[in-house]
């Protein structure tokens, strides 16, 4: 029992940390048709900026609002000086599909490269905000802590924020538009460029924010969230790709399917699962769990 | 350099295949004129050439996107060392096989893959990444990290004392590389390959002229595997045995940054592509030893020139080199 | 036929890239003293500097430089200077091969050194042709058993005890300090945990539960803390052996202290996944490291009364700056003092055999760091053969179990733990050897 407790638990633990990445993903595929691999390097790139504020001035706060303006900012540049250039350039054919894939996987390189140069090739760590020990219930520690529900707390209102700005604010509604038919969009008077690039700047946020709401229980390195990136993208397209909630509702059922398949029977289907969920799903539905009525494919 | 290719006429197979022969013959005397160094390298040109060719023949002509070229070629390399290995078989056995049996898992693959479009099938393709690697160590016969050997032997004696293991390497690597490059060219050359083309430019006009596209994509997953599968056969030979750990999801990655530097849409620079995998870090580590400098630099440094070359080639040909030489099409 | 020329011209004018872009070096017949000149010694090692495995080895490397640079300082080794060539494999087969293959084939180096990994030396060895050229393979970073097996690996020379020694050693700690108790593993899914498995079956001990295996990269926060809760409702004070690396280790101790669990078992951690400073580095609370049990064949890098140590962190101020002394630092340097008294012992007139066969015949009597007895000889390839155990503080110094050093000494095979009177060989003044 448990065992049971602790599974359901960690699962939804790893399913909240699995979410941040899939939305900050779903957040600039919806803007810009880009799997952007580079994600896991902005996200820890702005936790260093945020690592190095704490180490500067001790405050976990001010170190996330930190983060996550710098990571807006970096999104931003990086849409505007290096995304747009090649989408210029590239218009039509599979190269379309493929040169945003080449091109943020030369980006992750550099953006490590780069943290590897000013930080340095080394293990650090950063302390989280609120206590990190299980909550005790009826005298037993239970495997949820106050920085676990920090995580799903921040998860759950960072969607519904997003939702709320692309549902019920004319920016959201520019966002989606251009997402949907850009050229549409641009003959609606809509600054479609401009649109696109908050599109990155949301996402960029959002990695930062997901960077020190991981690390915290992890560890910093450079490569630190490459493997969470991977995670997020399979539950992002497991959600579909399209929607937040789908991006959230990815997240725990990789979460909830890796830890209940580990636990219960073996360790070793830990990335076979993943790859045992995304097909299931999409042999079921082809486009995912939360794809809108009508597929728009890339 | 600007001579348009209006008027298509195809090469005829058997030009063609005095074309490979003489360029199988130009390799030939440049095998015996360069180090063996040179001929180690070449031999990783020409793998890695196949690979790309992989690449290109599924994401260049039928137009899906996949990231797991890596667990193919894992496949491909499992069943070349296990057919010499174990069976006993010829390695010439052992390198078909890694193509059939690829070949056969991409079939099977490409059953689930022509149901999904770009991002779905990118996701399902790099989850097969992660997880074939792992699940390799779950069973004894396949060697665990020690792997099993991949041993091609010496060349035959007949060759002469001087012919050395890198030169032996290069001849198979390039002959099987032609000789699988050949196939695949006359392929998509073929009326049946031209339809590849036909379902990647414009899908419903390809299924309203009558053409099975489910079919015709499923195929090119097929064809595209086992020639992913011969390539990994072959890298393993190179590095002597096949482990889990040789076939990470960045190998993946590489081979789709080649295909951009190569192009997507033709099949002529996949050496050149391959030359770029090899020579890049090669350069980025002597450029980086020549300047010295702090230890923090000198080792990011070879990762960031890769990384800047990857992005430069996206950013200024994005359609590979072969297209600026051609203004239309 | 305008399309035919064109593709003829470009596979033509890739074939003149490609000729033009191989720099021409043409291979001398292989002189037995490559690498070797007058005035100088070329070593090489391909090893990971970045990615994961970079993370926690990427030291190794320049600690074996810096003490080579300070031995240089010193006159050298008869007359010659040494150095090294570093090359990054990142942990990977394929680039370790080629990698390998450039410092054999390129940089022209004498003998390698230090090579890390089992995964990766094992297809580096042959790709290099390592066996056929016959290059000394000196000091090897693997536990892993079968690289001490002479006829696939004749030029090989290991130098951590293996991982089923130090799995054996484990067992008899257990047997004698916890009987009763119930005992578990964790181990990494891949030849480091199944030579541990391997050794502790050998030894006879049998786990409460089967050993639990999990693939590099997927003890998680959370799979940790699924993990301890299973294990936190066995009665007792059970024994949890750890065979995995420090980050992992590190996080089944943040699980433990989350669980309020750190108090509830004993910690056995191998010597691969102990390494203090990390773990405290990693952001494990010193109440939780104390008392964690560990093997090891080095004395701690804490330890400032061993002289061996006190040298090599003066050596590491000097010459390996900005680097923090630690656990890696000092085997590299460790590895480098065995080298440096390898090529002494092969005298003045250096070859790649006059190498090897020194340390077969005189490797057991070098000076070294370690604790316990190095077993080269004209049959074995092993180097050290045993382990002492430590208990970390929560300072993270590994002073001795139990308050009294006690070496232990076994094989990799069926041979029993034995425990050793091994004193190791006073340190040559200022760790300069002195050998010959």
């Amino acid at each position: 029992m448990t065992q049971f407790i602790t599974a359901v638990l960690t699962s939804l633990s790893s399913g909240a940390i699995y979410a941040l990445m899939a939305i900050a993903i779903v957040l600039v595929w919806r803007s810009t048709r880009v799997i952007n691999f580079a994600q896991a390097g902005q996200a820890v790139l702005t936790t260093y900026i945020g690592y190095t504020v704490i180490q500067r001035t001790g405050s976990f706060w001010l170190a996330l609002v930190v983060a996550v303006i710098s990571g807006a900012v970096i999104g931003a540049v990086i849409d505007r000086f290096f995304m747009r250039p090649i989408f210029k350039r590239v218009k039509s054919g599979p190269i379309v599909m493929i040169a945003p894939v080449v091109a943020t996987l030369g980006l992750l390189g550099i953006i490590q490269a780069i943290i590897g140069f000013v930080w340095g090739i080394t293990n650090q760590s950063i302390e989280a905000p609120v206590s990190t020990g299980g909550y005790k219930i009826m005298g037993t520690v239970i495997a949820f802590s106050s920085y676990n529900l920090l995580v799903l707390v921040f998860v759950a209102v960072a969607m519904l924020l997003l939702t709320l700005l692309f549902q019920r604010t004319n920016v959201g509604l520019a966002l989606r538009a251009s997402a949907y038919s850009p050229e549409i969009a641009k003959l609606s008077g809509i600054k479609v460029d401009s649109v696109r690039t908050l599109g990155w700047a949301l996402a960029g946020a959002f990695g930062g924010l997901a960077g020190m709401l991981y690390i915290p229980g992890y560890f910093l390195y450079p490569n630190a969230m490459d493997l969470l990136l991977v995670l997020g993208f399979i539950a992002a397209v497991i959600g579909g790709l399209e929607s937040l909630f789908g991006a959230f509702a990815g997240g725990m059922v990789l979460g909830f399917a890796i830890i209940f398949s580990t636990t219960y029977i073996s360790p070793k289907l830990f990335f076979p699962t993943a790859f045992i969920v995304l097909i299931i799903v999409l042999l079921v539905k082809p486009a995912g769990l939360f794809a809108p009525k009508k597929s728009r494919g890339a | 350099m600007k001579k348009a290719g209006k008027v298509h006429k195809p090469t005829t197979t058997r030009k063609r295949l005095l074309l490979f022969v003489l360029f199988g013959w130009l390799l030939l005397i440049l095998g015996d004129r360069v180090g063996e160094l040179e001929l180690y390298q070449g031999s990783f040109v020409a793998t890695y050439a196949l690979a790309i060719t992989s690449v290109v023949l599924l994401t260049g002509y039928s137009g899906q996107l996949s990231l797991g070229q890596s667990a193919l070629m894992a496949v491909g390399a499992y069943a070349g060392a296990l057919s010499i290995f174990n069976a006993g078989w010829h390695p010439v056995i052992g390198l078909i096989m890694s193509a059939l049996i690829a070949g056969v898992f991409g079939l099977i693959l490409g059953l689930v893959a022509a149901r999904l479009s770009g991002p779905y099938l990118a996701g399902t393709t790099l989850a097969l990444a992660i997880s074939l690697p792992t699940l390799a160590n779950q069973f004894p016969i396949l060697g665990a990290e020690e792997g099993i050997a991949f041993d091609v032997g010496p060349a035959p004696a007949r060759f002469g004392e001087d012919f050395s293991q890198y030169k032996w390497f290069f001849w198979i690597s390039a002959l099987a590389s032609l000789i699988m490059v050949f196939f695949i060219v006359n392929l998509l050359s073929s009326r049946y390959g031209r339809t590849f083309k036909a379902v990647r430019d414009n899908p419903v006009a390809a299924q309203l002229s009558g053409i099975n596209v489910e079919q015709l994509k499923v195929s090119a997953f097929a064809i595209s595997s086992g020639v992913a599968g011969l390539s990994g056969g072959l890298l393993v030979m190179l590095i002597s045995g096949v482990s889990p750990s040789a076939f990470p999801l960045s190998l993946s990655f590489s081979l789709l940054g080649a295909a951009v530097v190569t192009g997507l849409y033709n099949l002529k620079g996949v050496i050149l592509g391959g030359l770029v995998l090899v020579a890049i870090p090669e350069i980025a580590d002597s450029l980086v030893s020549r300047i010295g400098g702090s230890d923090n630099l000198t080792t990011v440094l070879p990762g960031f020139l890769v990384s800047a070359l990857l992005i430069l080639a996206v950013v200024f040909t994005p359609n590979g080199p072969g297209h600026l030489l051609k203004k239309h099409h | 036929m305008i399309r035919n020329k064109s593709m003829k011209r470009a596979t033509l004018a890739s074939a003149i890239v490609a000729t033009s872009a191989m720099v021409l070096s043409i291979v001398p017949a292989q002189a037995n003293s490559t690498g070797v000149t007058a005035t100088s010694i070329k070593l090489g090692v391909s090893t990971p500097l970045t990615g994961s495995a970079g993370l926690v080895y990427g030291k190794v490397p320049g600690a074996m430089r810096a003490y080579f640079d300070y031995i240089n300082a010193n006159g050298g080794v008869n007359g010659r200077k040494i150095s090294l060539v570093i090359r990054d494999d990142k942990y990977l087969p394929t680039l370790a091969a080629t990698q390998t293959t450039n410092l054999i084939l390129k940089d022209k180096v004498f003998a390698l050194v230090g090579a890390l990994g089992t995964a990766t030396h094992s297809k580096a060895y042959t790709a290099a042709a390592l066996a056929k050229n016959n290059v000394p393979d000196l000091f090897i970073n693997t536990g892993f058993s079968g690289f001490a097996n002479k006829t696939k690996y004749p030029t090989t020379f290991m130098v951590l005890p293996t991982y089923n020694m130090e799995a054996k050693v484990m067992a008899k700690v257990i047997k004698d300090n916890f009987p009763g108790q119930a005992t578990f593993m964790l181990a990494q899914d891949d030849e480091f945990g199944a030579d541990g498995v391997a050794g502790f079956t050998t030894a006879g001990h049998k786990f409460t539960a089967t050993p639990t295996l999990y693939p590099q990269g997927t003890m998680t926060a959370a799979r940790a803390e699924g993990a301890l809760t299973a294990l936190g409702a066995v009665p007792g004070k059970p024994v949890l052996v750890l065979f995995g690396t420090t980050d992992v280790t590190a996080t089944l101790l943040k699980a433990a202290e989350k669980l309020e669990l750190t108090k509830k078992f004993t910690f056995l951690a191998g010597s691969v996944g102990a390494d203090a400073n990390t773990l405290l580095a990693l952001g494990v609370k010193p109440t939780t490291i104390d008392g964690v049990i560990s093997a090891s064949f080095l004395p701690d890098a804490k330890d400032l009364t061993d002289p061996y140590v006190k040298q090599f962190i003066d050596i590491n101020t000097r010459y390996n700056k900005g680097i923090t002394f630690d656990n890696y630092v000092l085997a590299g340097m460790n590895s480098a003092m065995l080298t440096v008294q390898a090529l002494r012992a092969a005298g003045k007139n250096l070859t790649r055999a006059g190498l090897m066969s020194a340390i077969e015949a005189k490797g057991s009597t070098f000076a070294s760091a370690g604790l316990v007895p190095l077993g080269y000889s004209a049959t074995s390839r092993v180097g050290y053969n045993g382990y002492w155990v430590s208990q970390l503080n929560a300072q993270g110094e590994g002073k001795p179990y139990g308050g009294k050093l006690v070496i232990y000494t076994t094989d990799s095979g069926a041979g029993a733990v034995e425990i050793s009177t091994f004193v190791r060989p006073t340190m040559p003044k200022n760790g300069i050897p002195t050998n010959s």
